[in-house]
């Protein structure tokens, strides 16, 4: 009785090692743009030439500004809204939009979850990606799933690898992800 | 941005310690700036209602603390290669400051290009809240 929540992520222990959404990219909205990342250095201050003056860039032998490698999963992150769509439904304080762009993509037959964060990151940069791309992700291949309860709350600590990939199809970065999805433990302390 | 040869490079050589205090104001500019608008990073009863102590600053932020402080030490001429064990240990939260501190912790030859194994790791507090991990970096080799 106490272990049926772990019992409930056998199918997606089931699917490791699987492709989950074996479909094409997805891609970002836009092509990289010099103003997105002037504004990606801003919160960290991240004063480097590459980053915002094209000449110090051709300088060193890139053909225009270069985008942070940690900056490529923003650039490849989907759109929060797009015409056509009403994302913004509610006006409670803490409403939350219809859809993110950021959630995981479970099996099915996973079971539903209220929260999740990032555990650990392996990311191996190929080439530079440069102002102009557009860059998307492809793959969504599970590689663990260990459910497991921590003072947050109880769920499964997962990791899944994917690829940002260019306009034509090539890999410029890829990654390991892992993410903690979980309920959190209410104030009653379940 | 002072160019760095791998040749002037020490295994133990370490890098300039960058400090990134954490206000509510930063964190809505990170998300801004990173697309990651999950409310954990920017609004404090959503965050405490996901078993958090605070709004907490998100992973691509983390990452470029990481990546401002490498390449500070790298300069212009040189290439991150890879981020490794990026390990979460613990909520960066708003009201605290976030230290990156890295060493050179492996030096080695690929071919014509000039590798170094950057161990990196987060501060906060008296813990470390991130990794340590690794950035594996080229730089430009002097000339024969």
């Amino acid at each position: 009785m106490t272990d049926d929540w772990r019992q409930a992520w056998a199918p997606v222990i089931e699917s490791i090692g699987v492709e989950l959404h074996d479909e094409p990219p997805r891609y970002g909205p836009d092509r990289i743009e010099a103003g997105a990342v002037r504004r990606y250095l801003e919160p960290l201050e991240f004063d480097c030439a590459l980053h915002y003056d094209a000449d110090v860039a051709r300088a060193h032998g890139h053909a225009d500004i270069v985008a942070p490698c940690t900056s490529l999963l923003t650039f490849a992150t989907g759109p929060l809204w797009e015409p056509g769509q009403t994302v913004f439904v509610g006006a409670e304080r803490d409403a939350q939009p219809a859809r993110s762009t950021l959630r995981p993509r479970m099996p099915q037959g996973a079971p539903p979850v209220s929260a999740f964060f990032a555990t650990e990151t392996d990311i191996e940069y190929l080439r530079p990606v440069l102002v102009g791309e557009r860059l998307g992700r492809r793959g969504n291949r599970l590689l663990s799933c260990e459910p497991k309860e921590t003072r947050v709350g109880r769920g499964a600590f997962v990791v899944i690898e994917s690829e940002i990939v260019d306009e034509a199809g090539e890999a410029v970065a890829r990654i390991r992800a892992g993410l903690y999805l979980y309920n959190p433990h209410t104030a009653a302390g379940s | 941005m002072t160019q760095l040869s791998w040749d002037a490079v020490s295994v133990g050589d370490t890098l300039q310690p960058q400090s990134f205090p954490i206000s509510v104001y930063r964190l809505v500019v990170a998300a801004g700036a990173n697309r990651d608008f999950n409310a954990i990073h920017h609004n404090t009863a959503f965050a405490q209602a996901t078993g958090a102590p605070e709004m907490y600053a998100n992973t691509l932020f983390l990452q470029g603390m990481w990546e401002r402080t490498v390449r500070r030490y790298i300069g212009l001429g040189g290439t991150i290669r890879r981020l490794a064990s990026f390990r979460m240990n613990s909520f960066n939260c708003v009201g605290e400051t976030v230290v990156v501190k890295g060493e050179v912790v492996r030096k080695w030859r690929e071919g014509p290009d000039g590798l170094l194994e950057i161990r990196v790791w987060s501060e906060n507090g008296d813990r470390v809240s991130v990794g340590p991990g690794a950035m594996v970096v080229s730089l430009p080799v002097d000339p024969q």
